[in-house]
């Protein structure tokens, strides 16, 4: 078999997974301008009103919840990843090398609704935070941690973690340490040497683990569905709030392809930042 | 080919045929996992297959995840009958997911009420009421509740759940204390304003329904009754209440696939389900309400809020109509979502 054939049959699984994609994807598109049938699974003709639908102030103010959700998952992940991360690639001790992959990817095979159940225990009126917090007399009444932005985040932000701090740690560890003495022998103090050396040189790993866990989060439905409670929604729970229980299948298009538009856009949005980090990356 | 090969080759085919024979000779019932799939089993495939001797396979699934499958399918069912919520099994028979059942076949059905038949495709095998229940070791001692409007009272505020699914049965009785009803459900909106302070968290599932019980979330919910009397059979300090104005009932059908090869068969698990000794001990496992009236349910499941032994009990509950709930539904949870969830 010559290169060219071998070259050949791998890209054709490529091109047939990305036909299926396009085409659910056409499938999703031509759905959201159908027209929705009360009483029907089945869509009627095609109609703009969906798409004028969207104007409502519901739908605005959930595609704004899902992009701060988003983001402030995205760095508050970022912060508490890289210590991690940073401490798993460097220490010299293998015990604690070991339970640090232990501690940060053991969580990827718990799944995300055992993961946000046990938040729900965590966070709740009588949860492990509150009846600690009551017991030794700092508040009087159980704080309001569920069905809060407060607590979709902390839960999404322990969900992607594992995530993060595989794609930071492949950063970290493909710093040329020698920069790092350079900087040093040159009498740069060690905090110095992080900020200045170190992170710049690990920007690539946070700019795709940001940009991974923003993107990512943009899609959470489990994680706010159940610690949200219905008093925080993010598009995917729109969607089948809105959408699927409801049988308005057009209606849940429609906002699945607001959703996608929307993804695509703060990313594309983030492109010229990421782009002059990168640069500043290469220059340095 | 060698002689050996040629045997081992005709015995595979024979194991094949007959495999596909026994496959076409099991009724597929469509039905939700968990506590659903083992009482039908119990109580209703067993009785099926003794008299039948044909096996029962149950597939599950969530009342949407079946819907959209069974849409999908088209002429070729997965299942040959299927169990779900009443007007959802409307959706199933405008869209021609059903077929029309020959009653002839089910004479067990003379004996329900009328409220079982909903539709030519469609029949109720029990009832159940969603309704309010309240944590006793978590509400005040002196807290009860009498009326559907105690839930605007001020022990209340901050400690309801509701479901955010299906908010028809809140909806509904804010129309009706307003003076209106299902269709003209716009008049209880200010009722429906004005409960907002009481909502703590709304819940998506049973699953989640019983979460916030459990952990005293929600200390007082609208609830499934089946689900509340699961939850007190577990040990947790519950309180069912069916108010004045009554229970907001829901009725779980059965109609036949569209396409289905086993129609006889199907019409027959139908009749099962029907009997009335089925009927009691379906009834007694899911703590809910017969469809059939010479079903005898035991004294103390009759003595239970929300359980109607008598088709005059039955009256006296919030019956809303399948056609109106669901083509009223995308409306309600709009209107919903919009205003009371944020």
């Amino acid at each position: 078999m010559t290169k060219r054939q071998i070259w050949w049959l791998l890209i054709i699984p490529c091109v047939l997974v990305a036909a299926a994609m396009i085409a659910s994807l056409l499938g999703v598109f031509q759905f959201s301008f159908r027209r929705f049938i009360p009483g029907s699974l089945s869509a009627g003709g095609f109609t703009l009103d969906n798409f004028y639908g969207m104007a409502r102030p519901i739908y605005l103010l959930v595609i704004l919840d899902t992009l701060l959700i988003s983001f402030l998952t995205a760095v508050f992940c970022l912060i508490l990843s890289y210590p991690v991360a940073y401490a798993l690639v460097r220490t010299t001790k293998e015990w604690l090398r070991t339970l640090l992959v232990i501690l940060a990817i053991t969580p990827l095979f718990t799944g995300e609704i055992v993961r946000t159940y046990a938040w729900m225990l965590v966070l709740g009126t009588q949860g492990f935070i509150n009846s600690a917090l009551l017991s030794i007399g700092l508040i009087d009444t159980p704080l309001q941690f569920m069905y809060t932005r407060f607590g979709v985040v902390v839960a999404l932000v322990h969900f992607s973690m594992p995530v993060m701090i595989i794609l930071l740690a492949t950063a970290i560890g493909h710093v040329n340490r020698d920069c790092e003495k350079a900087a040093a022998n040159l009498g740069a103090p060690p905090l110095s040497v992080f900020w200045r050396v170190t992170v710049p040189l690990t920007m690539p790993g946070i700019i795709a683990g940001t940009v991974v866990i923003f993107a990512w989060t943009m899609s959470a439905f489990a994680t706010p569905q159940l610690i949200g409670g219905g008093k925080v929604l993010m598009i995917s729970n729109l969607v089948y709030l809105q959408g699927l229980s409801s049988f308005n299948f057009p209606l849940a298009a429609m906002l699945s392809l607001i959703a996608f538009i929307a993804a695509i856009g703060s990313l594309g949005a983030i492109q010229p930042i990421v782009a002059r980090l990168e640069r500043r990356v290469a220059l340095q | 080919m060698t002689g050996r090969l040629k045997y081992v080759l005709a015995a595979a085919i024979l194991l094949a045929a007959v495999d596909v024979s026994q496959a076409q000779q099991k009724l597929v019932v469509s039905i939700w996992g968990g506590n659903w799939r083992d009482g039908a089993k119990e109580a209703i495939a067993t009785e099926f297959t003794k008299r039948t001797k044909i096996p029962v396979e149950f597939i599950t699934g969530g009342t949407m995840d079946r819907l959209t499958k069974a849409k999908m399918a088209g002429a070729r069912p997965e299942s040959d009958v299927t169990l779900t919520t009443s007007h959802v099994a409307y959706l199933y028979v405008a869209d021609k997911l059903f077929q029309q059942l020959d009653t002839a076949k089910i004479p067990n059905l003379k004996q329900a009420y009328p409220e079982a038949v909903r539709s030519p495709y469609h029949i109720g095998l029990y009832s159940y009421v969603f309704t309010p229940a309240f944590r006793t070791d978590l509400m005040p001692k002196d807290f009860k509740i009498e009326s559907w409007k105690d839930l605007w009272g001020a022990p209340v505020k901050g400690k309801l759940g509701l479901p955010d699914f299906d908010p028809s049965h809140i909806i509904v009785v804010s129309a009706l204390l307003s003076g209106g009803d299902a269709q003209n459900w716009k008049v209880g909106i200010p009722m429906l304003e004005k409960l907002k302070p009481s909502i703590k968290a709304f819940y998506q599932s049973d699953a989640t329904s019983q979460e916030l019980i459990k952990t005293g979330e929600t200390p007082v919910q609208v609830i499934l009754s089946i689900n509340a009397y699961h939850q007190m059979s577990q040990g947790i300090p519950l309180k069912v209440v069916v108010p004045k104005e009554g229970g907001v009932v829901g009725i779980d059908a059965i109609g036949i696939n569209a396409g289905s090869k086993m129609t006889d068969a199907a019409h027959e698990f139908i009749n099962v389900a029907l009997d009335p000794k089925v009927q009691e001990k379906l009834c007694d496992i899911y703590k809910c309400s017969p469809m059939s009236s010479a079903a005898h349910v035991s004294p103390q499941l009759a003595a239970l809020p929300g359980i109607v032994t008598s088709a005059e009990q039955l009256k006296h509950q919030i019956l809303i109509p399948d056609e109106v709930r669901a083509k009223l539904l995308p409306e309600w949870k709009v209107w919903f979502t919009e205003h009371m969830t944020r």
